[in-house]
């Protein structure tokens, strides 16, 4: 187990150093913009802050909302991309 | 830093398939919290909602999602249907044709006069070559119809005066046959409007000697590209017994020939260079040309005189042009097909 857990934090670590980590997420969140899904997680924020008060709506408020529905509503093919990146940059530098 | 200690077979590889997707993960919820940080900050800061301050205008401006229209709400193919009045011919006209039907009957397009132009020559040829028939029962046979040639292409010559196709064409050809097209009594070019008919012995003669002559069918034109010095010997008779290249030489004296001022130089060289070509026994011109020039070279040493220059020309014209290798038969042989 711990050998699992060295592991993790050393590809972590190499995903980190290698700046893949930073691209990663860039590269996410231009797709994300790109198939649409930013906007619908914004209309979906509207209904929230109308429902909660424009006032008094929190950080932890959004984040409880949104971050499960978000998960949800990424397509397949962005996120079958991702993975396809990560599994390469593992089998590139993990072995 | 290696990593010898995962391998990838069995259990481990739903390990790390199971990295990877937590790897995937993290990323998703970071791009999550990315957003909310977003749109709280523009809640706090009051520009979350600014686009939807005029409920007025946002109706007006909502998206349309009706079959048939666009989000607009503007028809596609309104005018489609239509039907417009031509000003000139004052007929209802489709909207989507409006335009070309204009182009033709306002006779302003690019077509429009070629199109016109083409009527008028068929119009010509019909009525010239009913008459004719009578005369011309031999040349109707053949593809060609003399007739109808001369004014059609008269009719041509004059429209196209000033087109770039006819001065380059001519520049061309001047500069290689000198002064043989502006000397003759008629002008020819692919423009002209040539009667075979009316042309006497002697000027068919020294018209076909230097040019090709053939008239299109479909355009009226004669064809001149220039023709080979022994090219109306042929025409003339389809065999001539010569011995020798003398006789030939003075054979070919006699026709009509432009001042070209190729050197003597060039045209031992031009013989040299086609004296090994066949003659075949029927009329190619170009095969032809060669054949004699050759044997001309041979038999003769250098040419003088209007034939010679004649043939110059058109060797070094030929020379221009692709041609098959032949093989180098002898003279006599030469001879022989030619009989």
């Amino acid at each position: 187990m711990s050998k699992e857990f060295r592991m993790r934090a050393t590809v972590n670590q190499k995903l980190t150093e290698m700046g893949e980590r930073e691209r990663l997420k860039e590269l996410l969140r231009v797709k994300l913009t790109e198939c649409g899904w930013k906007d619908q997680m914004k209309a979906h924020c509207k209904e929230v802050i109308k429902e909660k008060g424009l006032e008094h709506v929190t950080v932890e408020d959004l984040v409880v909302e949104i971050t499960p529905k978000g998960r949800a509503l990424v397509p397949d093919s962005v996120k079958k991309e991702l993975l396809q990146r990560i599994r390469a940059f593992l089998a590139q530098h993990a072995t | 830093m290696k990593m010898e200690d995962m391998p990838l077979s069995g259990p481990d590889n739903t390990k790390l398939e199971a990295l990877v997707h937590d790897i995937y993960s993290e990323l998703v919820e970071d791009a999550c919290l990315g957003l909310c940080f977003e749109v709280h900050r523009a809640v706090k800061q009051g520009y979350f909602f600014l686009d939807e301050t005029d409920q007025e205008s946002m109706k007006e401006f909502e998206i349309v999602d009706q079959p048939g229209v666009d989000i607009f709400g503007q028809v596609y193919n309104q005018w489609k249907n239509k039907e417009c009045e031509c000003p000139n011919c004052k007929r209802l006209i489709a909207a989507s044709r409006f335009a070309p039907h204009l182009e033709k009957c306002l006779g302003m397009g690019r077509n429009s006069s070629r199109i016109a132009n083409r009527r008028l020559a068929s119009n010509n040829n019909m009525s010239k070559s009913e008459s004719d028939q009578e005369d011309n029962d031999d040349l109707n046979d053949n593809d060609w119809s003399y007739g109808a040639e001369k004014k059609a292409k008269k009719r041509k010559s004059d429209k196209n005066q000033n087109s770039p196709r006819r001065s380059k064409s001519l520049k061309h050809k001047n500069g290689e046959l000198g002064s043989s097209i502006t000397s003759e009594p008629y002008k020819y070019n692919y423009n002209t409007g040539i009667s075979y008919e009316t042309l006497g012995p002697d000027e068919v003669r020294s018209l076909l000697t230097t040019q090709c002559g053939v008239i299109s069918e479909h355009t009226k034109k004669m064809c001149t590209r220039p023709s080979l010095p022994d090219a109306d010997a042929v025409v003339e008779s389809d065999s001539f017994d010569i011995p020798d290249g003398q006789t030939l030489m003075s054979r070919l004296q006699w026709e009509d020939s432009p001042d070209i001022s190729p050197t003597d130089s060039a045209s031992s060289k031009a013989s040299t260079n086609h004296s090994d070509s066949r003659k075949p026994k029927k009329k190619k011109r170009t095969s032809l040309g060669l054949n004699s020039v050759g044997v001309v070279g041979v038999g003769g040493g250098s040419l003088t005189g209007g034939s010679s220059s004649s043939a110059q020309s058109n060797i070094s014209l030929s020379t221009k042009k692709k041609r098959p290798k032949l093989s180098a038969p002898s003279i006599s042989s030469i001879y022989d097909d030619l009989n």
